[in-house]
């Protein structure tokens, strides 16, 4: 079965390369004669398509059957017995380097098929050349699976099975990735990743081609959002399963592997916002296509970090030239391609940017792409250094980066819509700002309050005095500050477009704002993302600058206690369990006390994982409104248990305020024709939502 | 373009790059390490006082999950007789962390030779061995000598020694009975090995002898 999987593999590597050659020989031939011959491209890709499922079908029918002649299955398989396991059948598939290269490259191969269909009608040049490109891509991802330390079709050597195929050596899926969080998080993230290579295509296409024009910015603009979603949900489920299961009791910690993550979701945002400007002022067409490009290669540059090792252990890649060469090859030439054809095509993507004023719509999309560039460069380099020879760097120095440029950037965000195209006058500004600055104003009353009583006092325990410690303070006020202003502005803008929507056609304000988030909903979502990044800044001062720890040890004995801030925590007991599998869980309970009232228990505990040797710690949260309190059994040894709590402030706004963007994005991705009334004229300076 | 809109706005940005830079400058220089194997950080004095990062195996048994700071000892990776040092951790113990599993810590390298430090990462633990599969003792005294193979058997009552001089124990076929066999070990045994243990053990025979490259209990051992 492994042979089948293989062949199949380069069968879709032949495909991408002859659909390669007959796409640009299609073109060659002129439009009339090489039509038959560019068409056959659009079936290769097809074909491609149809030949990778075949692989990755091959595979994970290998996890259903339990093949162990597959070395991947071996290495990969769960062991789980709770009633996910038949999930996590197909997590394997994703599990470890091999499998999830091959998940990813039959993603790209989906985008393919998807393109190649939407555009077969039409076969114009610009769809032609930026499948061809798309293909390329395909090849490259193709050719590395087919290199042996990518493949996931792997015999198994002969002495780790016995005469009826049973395993005999231990292996199986990491215990720490049996959870529903990953399930979910590596195809999200994939898609994601996928994804970002149809705008990257589209942008050599139209360069190659020499149409400056917006076509191949609305051909895909959808899909660059839809991908920006999902890199964005991919993170999120990322943070979650790091909270939840890594037991550290954070849910960021600028791990690489993380970083990784981050990296194309940052420049995605300046894409998609370059994207709004080229659409409907004719603008930022180089910014377009360098951010297309940018985030393609940080995708890859992702693949590279989390994939390979390079940063972990500068080793890693030694054993793998072939494999270095072609990620390297995969990042520079992309790079050196858009330098080139930018500078070729300079006339044609000449944008209508008009920079009147540093005060203007223009300059907030301008220094949005900046600082995320500027963003995604630093954390690219600290990232990398290490496989440089360089330091590596922890999360104070990420954070040092991280809070200016992310307060200041979240005021940009927050204020562009209230900006004028062009130039902004003062009088027209603060009377669309008035009523954002009271509604600030009067947000940051308690939010304040709520710095003062319960977040300073930890900064006195955990912050060094003197500057740091004002630093510290400053950049929290501030950030709670902008974050109310980001959600004011928000909100202000939809009830004002609702309100002169209901006034304009006589309808009721609530189904205005309904008519508002159903039909401008590139805008509408916007906005609404808009209200979750205010609401996650919030949520990120408390729950990343001002989080408790405290380490304990209690006597092990019912009844014995431990407080932490106001909470008692007493010890009620411990239930052990062995599953059919071998894994041990073992789970304490103590019942809690909030300023001497029981608000209920707590039983945090520990899986032992039997065939992987490994213990997984599970922790229980409490979750209130304004904080976490979480608590982690760490050990249990002698005659006491060891105890680790950690309180985390406005952790739950990140999620919520993530919602909001999930909901926000997923409005503007929504796949359905683009309403006209998004497209404003040129002159308007209306930012709100526009009624038709 | 407006000529002046675009000075101002070259000039805003080159502020902006600038303060990021000083930012980074400033604080990488305090929070960055250089990534150094185990050897070259216990011999070279110039490195005390500098913050350093370092990965190696979790030395088995040099932990007590329970101490606050956290005391334990890494060895370089792969190498049993590797240079080893001595880790003050204060924070939370990761999920995986243990006996084997590769750590990389980051933090000040004191006077005193061990590391202060608050910042762990692990790796997955990659060893996993089970007593299916390989060769009772008796059918591992039939092979040739010097060709690799994993035994399993049952280490002798009280025949454990301090490594550095010979057998460093003995494992027979079953259970106190059957053929014996002398296991020469230089590494750290598995924690919990004892009188009666299971153990699987890789390696060859020289001279009547086993020479292991790999100690580890059975999976009924755990």
């Amino acid at each position: 079965m492994t042979t089948l999987g293989n062949l199949f593999l380069g069968l879709a590597a032949l495909g991408s390369l002859l659909a390669i050659v007959s796409l640009f020989w299609g073109r060659a031939m002129g439009a009339k004669d090489g039509e038959s011959v560019t068409n056959l491209g659009y079936y290769l890709t097809f074909g491609v398509f149809g030949a990778l499922t075949v692989s990755v079908g091959t595979l994970l029918a290998a996890f259903f059957r339990e093949d162990f002649t597959f070395q991947y299955v071996v290495e990969n398989h769960s062991t789980d017995v709770s009633n996910l396991s038949w999930l996590y059948k197909f997590s394997g598939v994703w599990a470890g380097r091999e499998g999830s290269l091959l998940f990813w490259a039959w993603l790209v191969a989906m985008f393919g098929a998807y393109i190649a269909w939407k555009r077969m009608s039409e076969t114009d040049d610009l769809s032609n050349m930026s499948l061809a490109v798309f293909n390329i891509v395909q090849l490259f991802f193709t050719v590395a699976l087919v290199i042996p330390l990518n493949n996931p079709f792997k015999v198994s050597p002969a002495e780790w099975l016995g005469a009826d195929g049973e395993l005999l050596i231990s292996a199986a899926m990491n215990p720490l990735l049996q959870h529903w969080a990953m399930i979910l998080h590596p195809p999200t993230l994939f898609l994601g990743y996928a994804g970002m290579a149809v705008p990257f295509a589209f942008a050599m296409g139209a360069l190659i081609v020499g149409d400056g024009s917006k076509r191949w910015v609305t051909l895909v603009d959808r899909i660059a959002v839809f991908s920006w979603l999902f890199l964005g949900i991919g993170i999120g489920l990322g943070a979650i399963w790091a909270y939840v299961v890594l037991g550290w009791g954070g849910y960021w910690a600028w791990d690489p592997v993380e970083n990784a993550s981050l990296l194309p979701w940052l420049t995605g945002v300046g894409l998609l916002h370059s994207f709004t400007v080229y659409r409907r002022r004719g603008g930022f067409k180089k910014w377009a296509i360098w951010m297309s490009t940018v985030s393609f290669v940080l995708v890859i540059l992702g693949t590279f970090i989390t994939r390979s090792g390079v940063v972990q252990s500068v080793h890693a890649f030694q054993k793998d030239n072939l494999s270095l060469w072609l990620f390297g090859a995969m990042m520079v030439l992309p790079l050196v391609g858009t330098l080139w054809g930018i500078m070729v095509r300079s006339e044609e993507f000449k944008g209508a940017d008009e920079f009147d004023s540093l005060v203007s719509k223009e300059s907030s999309y301008y220094f949005n792409n900046v600082l995320m560039l500027l963003a995604a460069f630093f954390v690219a380099l600290l990232t990398m250094a290490p496989a440089f020879g360089g330091k590596t760097y922890g999360p104070a120095t990420y954070d040092s980066i991280a809070r200016p440029v992310g307060i200041l950037y979240v005021f940009i965000m927050a204020v562009c819509p209230l900006l004028s195209w062009r130039k902004t006058e003062g009088p027209a500004f603060w009377n669309k700002a008035k009523w954002p600055l009271v509604s600030t104003a009067i947000l940051s009353v308690p939010l304040l309050a709520l710095w003062y009583m319960k977040l300073l006092p930890v900064a006195r325990r955990t912050v060094e005095a003197g500057f740091p410690f004002l630093l510290h303070n400053f950049y929290a006020i501030t950030g709670m500050m902008v974050g109310a202003f980001a959600v004011s502005i928000s909100v202000y803008l939809f009830v004002e477009g609702a309100r002169k929507r209901a006034a304009a056609k006589g309808e009721g304000f609530f189904s205005s704002l309904g008519s508002i988030l159903t039909t401008a909903r590139t805008q509408s979502g916007g906005y609404l993302t808009h209200l979750g990044i205010g609401i996650i800044l919030i949520g990120l001062v408390g729950s990343a600058m001002f989080v408790d720890e405290v380490l304990t040890t209690v006597p092990d004995q019912v009844g014995s206690t431990f407080e932490v801030q106001n909470y008692v925590f007493t010890y009620q007991g411990i239930v052990e369990n062995e599953l059919p599998n071998g894994d041990v869980t073992s789970r304490l309970t103590f019942d809690v006390t909030k300023n001497g009232r029981p608000i209920g228990t707590v039983t945090p505990g520990q899986i032992s994982f039997y065939r992987q040797q490994q213990t997984k710690l599970e922790a229980s949260v409490i979750v209130e409104p304004l904080q976490d309190v979480f608590v982690v059994f760490q050990n249990f040894q002698d005659a006491a248990i060891s105890m680790q709590v950690k309180i985390n402030p406005l952790i739950s706004w990140v999620w919520v305020g993530f919602v909001f963007t999930i909901v926000g994005t997923s409005l503007a991705a929504w796949p359905k024709k683009q309403t006209l009334n998004l497209l404003e004229p040129a002159t308007s300076t209306k930012a709100k939502p526009k009624k038709r | 373009m407006n000529k002046r809109a675009r000075n101002r706005l070259i000039g805003v940005t080159a502020i902006v790059v600038i303060a990021v830079v000083a930012i980074v400058a400033s604080t990488g220089s305090s929070d960055g390490a250089y990534y150094r194997p185990v050897g070259e950080v216990v011999n070279d004095a110039s490195l005390v006082g500098e913050r350093v990062s370092v990965g190696g195996e979790v030395v088995a048994g040099s932990w007590d999950k329970k101490s606050n700071p956290m005391r334990f000892d890494i060895r370089e990776e792969g190498e049993d007789d590797g240079a080893v040092i001595s880790i003050v951790y204060h924070g939370g113990v990761p999920s995986t962390f243990g006996d084997g599993v590769v750590a990389i810590i980051k933090g000040e390298l004191t006077e005193d030779g061990y590391i202060d430090s608050e910042d762990m990462i692990t790796k997955c633990p990659s060893k996993y061995e089970t007593a299916t599969g390989s060769l009772t003792v008796a059918r591992a005294l039939e092979q040739p000598e010097g060709s690799t193979f994993p035994v399993n058997g049952y280490v002798v009552a009280d025949s454990i020694q301090p490594p550095g001089g010979g057998a460093r124990f003995v494992i027979s076929e079953t259970e106190g009975d059957g053929p014996e066999m002398e296991v020469i070990w230089e590494g750290a045994l598995p924690s919990g090995m004892d009188s009666g243990s299971q153990v699987v053990v890789t390696g060859s025979l020289e001279g009547g002898s086993f020479v292991a490259s790999d100690v580890s209990l059975a999976e009924g051992e755990q």
